[in-house]
């Protein structure tokens, strides 16, 4: 689930074999749920919840390769949630404003990098713990947006956003579709290119990457940039979702991304991450909200369902990673 | 750290990683009050039960160990006798620090038997090893770099008054047995501060003030300068007259017959003989260890000098102060002194690691700033660090990664890496210095130390730089590949590049420098041709005599 399972060509070793033995046992577990819960219940493969799951999976999905970023630089970003809330009411008042859609767009999403930037700038510069500077602009940022919205919430009227969340595209939910533009390019930057590289050399050894030429205060600006830029664009989807802006939105999902991280094989460490582990944690995630619903289980239950799931899958993937030894 | 060394580290069973654990190990362990006499008490009690002199106390039979496919020691037997200094000699990767790790419980055996004073051992843990009186100071500095030097000898071991640590006993304590070992090292430090040949002294002074009856010593010299060596030297001496049995690991051969009564040499897994140190001779050793000879291992070539291609002038930084020296294009400049005399610093100054305060540096006539390492590397300079772990490597990332990671802005085409060139470059350094590795893509954290060092190297030789520095290259290499290492820098030379080779070892630097400077607290203070002076005069100007 590391760099292995992408570097390098040709010839199968046993690393290579095992990273990808991980990513197919997680498909295969969100396989086995899909296949229970259709058994279990009548109500589970139905066009309807299909396209419910894969919206309510999407956004954590979004957060989550953000965090991930983050979290392979051996960094922490709590302030994703309140990112979302803070960003679906900046859309929401730019465009009761009147601002035209695509620079309420582009203006929301410039906000989310610049939120990335003042996390950078407190870690590199003023050496903060990355869990305190996030930790601080999570109240903060909940704070200004009940300031902005005087405590209540911003309807949205444009039809066009609002209509977005609710489209399909061949028959696939548009809030799906934003994953994968999403993944894509995240593939390419990780796993591809020299910056995903960069990385995992931050994240195993700072200062190791730093005599190596590597530019780690960059290397942390992009990581926390990704992950609130994420965070932003995923509440322009929250937002076109509920037809509002609130601050108080998206309470405790940056837990949620952190779980699917973490699920989908990220080691909180530092320098193991990939792309598709994070996605496929984050529809597991969804997946088991989504049967509890459908079953009727207390919404307490759940919760437990998914702490229990946090510790069994991760200490599986540690039982693996030491495996050699 | 890992959660083995930790483990090691505290004698601790533990199951989480990370610091806190160490401090908790602080805080834990009940009761019985152990002081300094009293743990020297409990080693002379335990010796009056113990094996007589030259009579087996430690047999292996059979003993293997395999790390998934790879047979990291094959079926071994081996007797360590009572009282004896018994060296272990072989190539990196041979399987030594694994045969350590086995004796001391930090990694479990896959097969085969271990007798302790004749009864078999199960050597679980660190815990079962230490309370037989089996100890060892690992290769890799296995302490924690937060706590005091204090604090870490007595680790796991704590003087305590009614459920709480006496601190100030304990660095009294401590400051007594490193005074009495002759090693001038405050114990109330931070260990962090120290210098790596420091921290080994204080991780040396902690295992021979337990109640030890075996210890085990893997590569300290590696970091350490001739005189602290002699210093070590002179403790294992004095527990080799208590009765305690010493195995000792070293890829220097004059260090063996120096101190050992017997060595053992293994070879790829194997062991392939034991020796009684007069009944043998280097060559015979290096034959058993590499099955081959070598007529010559410092390879030794003077190509004519270029143009200078670097020149500093009253450079002066932190630890560092008016250096001036140049280096030009097929030169090696040595640079030799005690541990902390500032070489290091110089080379970190140079390379834009660390702030310049005063001076100039002139890169080919041109006054350049310098500034931050990427900087550096785009003129055209390379540093190969002189921690491995610290500084020089990636330990949890794969060996290919940690090998192409100052050259990737190269191997970019577009957006993407070209992953083919990124296999050729790695698998090339992989072949060119013999790093025993079944694929590029195992982490640098499974390979042995001196491997570890050979990847250190190996990045920087496809960047194409024009200087190298050399920080301690050849620190827990094997003679064959230390060969193979000197070889490379006469190479580098033809192609008319320049070195500096920092090393505390003398033998290394006096034989390989044109041009030898002799440092001591952070200056210049002597400079020589190509064997222009003694040994014992260098000698006397790093340490003032
Ligand atoms: N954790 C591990 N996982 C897999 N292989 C390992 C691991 N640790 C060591 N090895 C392999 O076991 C073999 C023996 O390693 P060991 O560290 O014992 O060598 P060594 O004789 O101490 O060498 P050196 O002189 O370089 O320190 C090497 O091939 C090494 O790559
Ligand atoms: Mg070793």
């Amino acid at each position: 689930m590391s760099v292995e399972t992408v570097e390098g060509s040709a010839a199968p070793t046993p690393k290579r074999g095992v990273s990808i033995l991980f990513g197919l046992t997680l498909l295969g577990l969100l396989l086995a749920l899909w296949l229970a819960l259709g058994l279990a219940t009548n109500a589970f493969w139905t066009p309807n919840n299909i396209s419910n799951l894969l919206r309510q999976g999407a956004m954590t999905a979004i957060l989550a390769v953000g965090q991930t970023f983050v979290i392979i630089t051996a960094g922490i970003d709590l302030s994703v949630g309140a990112v979302v809330g803070f960003t679906s009411v900046i859309v929401a008042w730019l465009l009761a404003a009147g601002v035209p859609l695509w620079l309420a767009v582009v203006a929301t999403l410039l906000i989310g990098v610049l939120i990335g930037v003042f996390h950078a700038f407190g870690i590199v510069r003023m050496g903060l713990p990355p869990f305190i500077i996030t930790l601080a602009t999570l109240t903060s940022l909940r704070g200004i947006g009940l300031l902005i919205t005087n405590g209540s919430t911003i309807s949205i009227t444009n039809e066009a956003f609002t209509n977005f969340s609710r489209a399909d595209f061949l028959g696939i939910p548009s809030l799906f579709w934003m994953v994968i533009v999403v993944a894509i390019p995240a593939y390419v930057f990780l796993h591809l290119s020299r910056f995903g590289r960069y990385l995992f050399a931050v994240g195993s050894n700072r200062e190791a990457a730093r005599l190596s030429g590597v530019n780690v205060d960059r290397t942390i600006y992009l990581a926390y940039i990704l992950s609130s830029t994420c965070a932003a664009f995923v509440g322009l989807l929250l937002a076109s979702r509920i037809g509002i802006g609130n601050a108080t939105q998206a309470e405790g999902w940056e837990l949620q991304a952190i779980a699917s991280s973490v699920i989908g094989g990220t080691s909180l460490f530092g320098a193991v991450g990939s792309v598709h582990g994070p996605l496929l944690g984050a529809f597991i995630l969804a997946t088991i909200n989504n049967g509890a619903n459908l079953l009727n289980v207390n919404s307490f239950w759940q919760r437990i369902i998914t702490g229990l799931l946090i510790i069994v899958i991760v200490y599986f993937d540690q039982l693996r990673r030491r495996g050699s030894r | 750290m890992t959660r083995g060394a930790l483990r090691a580290a505290t004698g601790l069973d533990a199951t989480a990683g990370g610091e806190e654990q160490a401090v908790a190990a602080l805080h834990s362990e009940e009761g019985n009050m152990t002081g300094l006499h009293e743990i020297s008490h409990r080693r002379d009690t335990e010796l009056k039960t113990a094996v007589p002199k030259g009579e087996p106390i430690l047999e292996l039979r059979g003993l293997q160990k395999n790390y998934g496919a790879v047979q990291a020691l094959k079926p071994a037997s081996i007797t360590f006798l009572s009282g004896e200094i018994h060296a272990i000699v072989g190539e990196n990767g041979a399987g030594k620090s694994t045969l350590i790790k086995l004796l001391t419980g930090v990694i479990p055996r896959t097969a085969g038997e271990v007798r302790w004073c004749g009864e078999p051992v199960r050597l679980a843990s660190p815990n079962e090893a230490i309370a037989r009186g089996i100890n060892a100071v690992h290769q890799e500095v296995v302490l924690c770099p937060h706590l005091s030097v204090a604090a870490n000898m007595f680790l796991g071991d704590e003087m305590k008054r009614n459920g709480l640590m006496r601190k100030r006993a304990m660095t009294g304590a401590a400051q007594g047995v490193l005074d009495d070992l002759g090693f001038n090292l405050p114990a109330d430090a931070t260990l962090g501060t120290l210098t790596i040949g420091q921290q080994q002294l204080v991780a040396t002074a902690r295992a021979a003030m337990r109640g030890t009856r075996f210890l085990i010593f893997d590569e300290p010299t590696a970091y350490l300068t001739r005189q602290e060596s002699t210093q070590l030297f002179r403790l294992i001496r004095r527990l080799q007259n208590e009765g305690v049995t010493i195995v000792y690991i070293s890829h220097r051969l004059e260090e063996v017959f120096e101190l050992a009564d017997r060595v053992s040499v293994l070879r790829d897994g194997t062991h392939v003989g034991t020796r009684l140190i007069g009944e043998t001779n280097e060559a015979e050793l290096i034959a058993l260890m590499i099955n081959r000879t070598i007529e010559q291992i410092y390879h030794k070539e003077h190509f004519p000098f270029g143009e200078t291609i670097v020149e500093t002038r009253g450079l002066t930084g932190p630890g560092f102060s008016d250096v001036s020296l140049s280096v030009r294009s097929g030169e090696i400049v040595g640079l030799y002194g005690l541990i902390g005399a500032g070489r290091s610093e110089f080379a970190l100054g140079l390379y834009g690691r660390h702030p310049i305060s005063a001076g100039e540096v002139y890169w080919q006539g041109k006054k350049v700033e310098i500034g931050n390492e990427r900087n550096a590397m785009a003129l055209g300079i390379a540093l190969a660090p002189e921690s491995r772990r610290d500084q020089g490597l990636c330990l949890n990332l794969p060996i290919g990664l940690n090998i192409n990671l100052p050259v990737f802005r190269k191997l970019t085409r577009g957006l993407t890496i070209n992953r083919a060139e990124e296999a050729a470059n790695a698998d090339r350094q992989i072949r060119d210095l013999q790093i025993k590795t079944p694929s590029r893509r195992v982490l640098a954290s499974a390979m042995s130390g001196g491997n570890q060092q050979k990847i250190v190297i190996g990045k920087w030789l496809s960047h194409g730089a024009k200087l190298f520095i050399f920080d301690e290259p050849t620190v827990g290499v094997d003679v064959g590949t230390k060969a193979e290492i000197y070889r490379l820098f006469a190479r580098l030379l033809e192609q008319g590049a320049g070195i500096i080779l920092i090393s505390s070892y003398l033998p290394e630097v006096y034989e390989l420098a044109d041009r030898l400077h002799v440092f001591r607290q952070g200056r210049l203070v002597a400079s020589h041709d190509y064997r222009a002076a003694s040994h014992e005069e260098v000698l006397a100007q790093a340490i003032n005599a």
